[in-house]
């Protein structure tokens, strides 16, 4: 498997293999993606929270009497 | 061609607004534009519900319409803009909303510069709430391609804010605050 490319390139890895099995990227501490995870999810929270614009449900209500008024006539 | 949505639809359809809009605010980085998203989404699924599997999940489905909508959309703007860098869409940065915290600031900006596949990877994976494998399908890739791409955010975005000083944000915060009171 390590055959003759090893001579030459001795600890390269290919990029692919090196997916396979470690991350070659560089992997935060557990802290720091603590913090950014629950910075995110404080964020997303927040625009959860937001009230749903009236277009939202106007839209739907609209479309179904549309379509059922629709289905009356035809 | 638009079908009746049936009351329990209609109503999971409207269950489905808020983390849609929240994954449309977010990855857009404008209220505005992410509301039209939301829009069209709805729009899309109501015309194309016979697409849809029963019995699947409706929200992962949803996702997937807004995410492509967002996507087609952003290659348009970007041939209109000229933007090749993205330096256009990096300063669209979401106005505070009301009742919402300042320090939300730092964080929508930082998401923002970020490449909007690393974006949305870490918006479904760490904040809607949806597996690898989720995501993964999604945006239409291998889940090994979600992992990496959300170590990547994490990454960039922890360079960004700078969290191991979280408070040492201020004079960049003052930039923005006099570039965008204009």
């Amino acid at each position: 498997m390590t055959g003759d490319k090893g001579s030459k390139l001795a600890r390269v890895i290919p990029e692919a293999s090196l997916d396979d099995k470690l991350s070659s990227e560089p992997k935060l501490d557990k802290l720091s993606q603590g913090r950014i995870g629950d910075q995110l999810r404080a964020m997303y929270d927040d625009l959860m929270q937001q009230p749903v614009p009236d277009r939202f449900k106007d839209l739907l209500d609209q479309l179904e009497k549309k379509a059922s008024s629709a289905g009356k006539s035809s | 061609m638009t079908a009746a949505p049936e009351p329990a639809l209609r109503d999971a359809l409207l269950a489905a607004v808020p983390s849609l809009r929240a994954f449309a605010i977010s990855l857009s980085g404008q209220v505005d534009r992410a509301d039209d998203l939301v829009q069209d989404t709805l729009l899309r699924a109501l015309s194309n519900l016979h697409r849809f599997e029963r019995g699947t999940n409706l929200n992962a489905w949803l996702f997937t319409i807004l995410r492509n909508l967002f996507h087609s959309e952003y290659r348009k703007r970007r041939r209109e803009v000229e933007d090749p860098d993205g330096s256009y869409a990096g300063r669209l940065n979401v106005q505070p909303e009301q009742g919402s915290r300042l320090d939300f600031e730092d964080f929508r900006t930082a998401l923002n510069r970020l490449p909007s596949d690393q974006r949305e990877a870490l918006l479904l994976v760490g904040a809607s709430g949806f597996s690898y494998e989720e995501a993964a399908n999604i945006c239409g890739c291998a889940v090994g391609t979600i992992k990496s791409r959300v170590n990547r955010a994490r990454s960039r975005l922890a360079g960004l804010l700078n969290v191991d000083d979280v408070e040492d944000l201020g004079p960049d915060r003052m930039t923005r605050a006099a570039l965008q009171s204009n």
